[in-house]
């Protein structure tokens, strides 16, 4: 089932009488059988749009088609939807098999053929052994699959998960996202889920859509959109550790920053915003771009320098805000988890989880970079760098727009 | 979600139109039933001699024609400020005392350790099955011992209406949950500055309690104002009794033809005092009332 | 807990009150039971005729007024209290339906008035309301064509006093359910309903299935307790009756067993009297009690907590 957004707007009225838009001008092709992420930083009008594609929130204006249907007037309960609650929302009176039967039940489904297709897809979600406990018995990764079962049991034509990970621990956060890539690709029904975490998105969607207030930034498949940013915001918001940002300047067919030369363009004379993935910097024999070391992070198959530079922009974080409310002691334990896991093959993104280093080194205007751990390098030594160029990105100084 | 529109059809909207429209007629029919008795007190209250037996009767009397001198006909049947004062005095002392006692107790339970804690606690709470009519034979009983029924004074009066309620369970238990929700952490840290167990409790717990301090003093000020068969039980003079004694005694029919517009009238006047209360505290009542609700 | 025992400080903070539960909860309590089982108690002098086992019990029984009492306080209980809760319920789900704050919280107040009423005064309202010739009801009755009725005055039958009562009884009875059904309504997490809908559950489904199962709890608590209360039903028939407890002509015809005890504690001079008043409050104990066992089991299978 292929879902359209067409100019889709959501404006709220607030008590003051002021309109807050949480979702302008949507315009987006949801492709059918496909994962799809809505990903934003809170606030962005994500779970908005998906409330509205779900029929619980009526849109101010703006179409949904599912397919070729007009489906914007269609109350909830008439689309053939299957939503998933970022806490649940399963029935805590009812057992396991009442509360995916419920759907059943109210669509007057025989009793036994429902009960063989509850049992059919708790099997599938892996909880058919959990089926006569109540949701209050169950693990947060249990409820959540029984959440899921709910939700397709009835043979939606599109499923919905809002923040279907975030009340989930990290370990469990890994496995699950795997497991909904797994059922969404064995059940091959269209699923948009919401997101905060660009992690989450990129590891498991077909495609992405970047939101930032309500406003499409970029849509595509993720490995594009980190690659090929429109814009600033989607360049700073994908990526672990995140992109790092200079002031520089266009000079002569020139990208300059400071009075080091880092690449070419050939766009005109401009002042401008220089983003450079920390993966993008090689260490090189002869270079003017020469900068001293001030930590860092041995994480095993590579190292991550920690370079304090003038031109550096401090940076906001996007972080997921639960990750924030962690203790220090959480973070050092999982810092603690990895460290030991080193020698293995540590996935670079597992290490968003340590940010405290981070965020107190953007503090001191610093910016990182991604070497081989072959270069050995020591804190106070003096590297020279090349930029790759597909790794830098140039914006404009004002809009914030690709260059 | 804050603004959940479902669907908007205009065949949908229709539906729910009507859908709202009958909920507020079918609201709208039980308040009406639920205000009746109180338009009728009123207005009886406001009616001429002539107009209360009157058949069939008048639905509204004009402001113009409004009796308030039933009222001050009512006063004179029976001294109901008189009443009013005691009752007040009453509420006071035994709302105080009550509040003291379980505050001391509820703290005890809540945050000491001692032997035997959990076990006389549930015993307190067994109590609260038991009727009060069986405390009650006895009760008179003790009083009458204790010298406050016989050749009464208002002193005597008093401590008998006030004395034998000067603490309840179900206040303590309340407080309990209350005074648990303070972290123990404030505790042990007030342990660390050196304070001393009554000064935590004064300090810290009580302050904390505060609103459930507020609903309870209210409903049990409330609860006096209601009460009736206790004071009947002991108070030996006419001048000692409460509002609903007094309000009962002085319009019990047996006298022959009841004088309605005077009896509405002073119904009105014990009546009014606890709306207002009501309507200025409508928060804590409702605080109250939804929190004993749920513990159970 | 970190701390040790305290024994000793805990007992202080404690005294206050254990001292007047031990003077008027727990003393009454074993008083009561001696005072059954003795004969003729005379509380003046102190002094009894050796003890018994059932003549109390049995002179209660016997008592012409005590199947009328126990007659009277079944139907109160039997009748107001299902049928205010099942009221309260309906109401608190359609305030609970208002859009409109403001209008909720109007409505709201309305219906929780009669909670902060004195039961004497609304009584005498209401007495005055069922008023044969100068009442509202028969004023009302007579739009529909039928004849004033006699409900609570002199000569009045058994059954229309009694239906006068019950009508008191429930009205009064609805403030408080409806005020804790609606603050456990507006617990209910809203997402429940929403994936309901998304589930295509009706509106009647909706609330059989998941509207009652998680009000449940309340909806027992409030059970349990109207039940313990309409048993000790009493002051409402003073309210309306006044100390006569019925109808002017057919005297004590609304007696209730609290009203038993009280007759019998007002002959408190007479010995023997004391000790038919703690059997009649036995005998109320025994039947809240069985009454609340069955309600508690009852519960156990129904309800969801």
């Amino acid at each position: 089932m292929e879902i359209t957004l067409q100019n889709l707007t959501k404006i709220f009225q607030s008590k003051r009488e002021d309109e807050v838009v949480a979702v302008d001008n949507l315009d987006i092709v949801i492709p059918s059988g496909k994962l799809f992420g809505l990903l934003g930083p809170s606030g962005c009008g994500k779970s908005t749009t998906l409330f509205m594609i779900s029929g619980l929130l009526k849109p101010t204006s703006g179409k949904i088609y599912f397919g070729n249907e007009d489906v914007t007037p269609v109350p909830p309960e008439d689309r053939g939807i299957g939503l998933v609650f970022q806490n649940y929302a399963l029935y805590p009176h009812m057992t396991v098999k009442q509360n995916i039967m419920f759907p059943l039940e109210n669509i007057k489904m025989d009793k036994r053929e429902g009960l063989k297709k509850a049992q059919e897809i708790a099997d599938l979600v892996g909880i058919g052994h959990l089926m006569n406990r109540k949701p209050a018995q169950l693990s947060g990764g249990q409820q959540q699959r029984v959440a899921i079962a709910r939700a397709l049991v009835k043979s939606p034509r599109v499923l919905l998960l809002d923040e279907p990970l975030s009340n989930l621990d990290a370990r469990l956060r890994l496995q699950t996202r795997e497991e909904i890539r797994r059922i969404q690709r064995e059940t091959g029904i269209t699923t948009i889920f919401v997101t905060h975490d660009q992690e989450e998105a990129m590891s498991i969607s077909d495609e992405i859509v970047v939101l930032d207030e309500g406003v499409t930034q970029q849509v595509g498949k993720p490995q594009r959109v980190y690659d090929k940013p429109n814009n600033l915001f989607v360049a700073k918001f994908l990526g672990t550790p995140p992109i790092n940002i200079f002031d520089g300047r266009i000079e002569d067919g020139k990208i300059m920053i400071g009075d080091v030369a880092i690449g070419k363009s050939d766009a005109e004379d401009q002042e401008v915003t220089v983003g450079i993935r920390p993966e993008g910097f090689k260490i090189v024999e002869r270079s003017s771009f020469q900068v001293e070391v001030e930590f860092v992070e041995t994480i095993g198959r590579d190292t991550t320098l920690i370079i304090r530079h003038p031109d550096v922009e401090v940076q906001e974080s996007f972080e997921d805000p639960e990750q924030e409310e962690n203790t220090e002691e959480e973070q050092a334990a999982f810092a603690q988890e990895v460290a030991e896991e080193l020698g293995e093959e540590v996935d670079d993104t597992k290490m968003a989880g340590i940010d405290i280093p981070q965020q107190s080194v953007q503090q001191a205007k610093t910016f990182r970079a991604i070497v081989d751990a072959d270069y050995g390098v020591e804190p106070g030594d003096t590297v020279k760098f090349t930029v790759k160029p597909h790794k830098m990105h140039v914006f404009n100084k004002e809009t914030g727009e690709l260059v | 979600m804050e603004e959940a529109v479902y669907g908007n059809e205009k065949q949908i909207k229709r539906k729910q139109r009507i859908r709202l429209a009958i909920v507020y007629a079918l609201v709208v029919f039980f308040a009406i039933f639920i205000i009746i008795p109180f338009y009728w007190m009123i207005l009886t209250a406001l009616k001429s001699y002539d107009q209360v037996f009157r058949s069939p009767p008048l639905l509204w009397v004009s402001p113009a024609n409004w009796q308030f001198a039933n009222f001050s006909a009512a006063l004179e049947q029976a001294p109901f400020l008189r009443y009013t004062v005691n009752t007040v005095v009453v509420a006071v002392i035994s709302t105080l005392g009550t509040i003291i006692t379980t505050v001391l107790s509820a703290f005890a339970f809540a945050r000491l350790n001692f032997k035997g804690r959990d076990v006389l606690f549930m015993i307190l709470i067994a109590t609260m099955m038991i009727p009060g009519e069986i405390f009650v034979i006895t009760n008179f009983l003790t009083v009458v011992r204790f010298g406050w029924i016989r050749e009464q004074t208002y002193l005597d009066a008093i401590l008998a209406m006030t004395v034998p309620f000067m603490t309840s369970v179900f206040y303590m238990f309340f407080l309990r949950q209350a005074f648990k929700q303070v972290p123990d952490e404030l505790y042990y840290a007030a342990k660390v500055d050196g304070k001393t167990d009554f000064q935590y409790l004064w300090r810290i717990m009580v302050p904390v309690a505060l609103p459930t301090i507020t609903t309870i003093t209210i409903l049990n000020a409330m609860n006096t104002w209601n009460a009736y068969i206790w004071p009947r039980l002991v108070s030996q003079q006419v001048r000692f009794q409460l509002v609903s004694n007094g309000l009962r005694d002085a319009f019990d029919d047996t006298a022959g033809v009841i004088m309605y517009h005077e009896q509405m009238a002073a119904a009105l006047i014990v009546t009014v005092p606890l709306i207002i209360v009501f309507i200025m505290l409508k928060k804590y009542i409702m605080r109250g009332v939804s929190r004993s609700g749920i513990k159970g | 807990m970190l701390e040790e025992q305290q024994n000793i400080k805990s007992w202080f903070y404690l005294a206050p009150a254990l001292i007047l539960l031990s003077i008027f909860i727990f003393y009454p309590i074993f008083n009561a039971i001696f005072l059954v089982f003795v004969k003729d108690f005379n509380y003046l002098q102190g002094t009894h005729d050796g003890f018994t086992l059932t003549e109390n019990f049995r002179y209660v029984l016997r008592d012409p007024n005590f199947s009328m009492a126990m007659l009277n306080t079944m139907l109160i209980t039997f009748v107001s209290v299902p049928l205010s809760v099942i009221i309260a319920l309906l109401i608190s789900v359609w305030l609970n339906a208002i859009p409109v704050k403001k209008i909720q919280g109007f409505f709201q107040t309305v219906f929780f008035l009669p909670y902060v009423t004195n039961a004497i005064a609304i009584g005498m309202a209401f007495a005055f309301l069922f008023n044969q010739y100068y009442g509202l009801i028969n004023w009302f009755l007579g739009l529909l064509g039928i004849s004033p009725i006699n409900w609570v005055g002199m000569g009045a039958s058994w059954g229309r006093a009694m239906f006068s009562l019950l009508v008191y009884i429930t009205w009064l009875g609805l403030a408080f359910k409806i005020m804790v059904f609606l603050s456990g309504l507006q617990g209910i997490d809203k997402q429940y309903y929403e994936a309901a809908r998304v589930d295509s559950a009706s509106r009647s489904r909706v609330f059989k299935r998941i509207t009652v199962p998680l009000l449940s709890p309340m909806i027992m608590y409030i059970t349990v307790t109207s039940f313990i209360g309409a048993f000790k039903a009493y002051t409402e028939v003073i309210g309306m009756f006044g100390e006569r407890l019925g109808p002017a002509g057919d005297d004590r015809s609304m007696i209730t067993i609290v009203a038993l005890v009280y007759d019998a504690l007002d002959r408190s001079g007479v010995p023997g009297a004391l000790s038919e008043a703690a059997a009649a409050a036995l005998i109320l104990f025994a039947v809240t009690l069985v009454f609340t066992f069955v309600n508690l089991q009852v519960s156990k299978k129904r309800v969801h907590y």
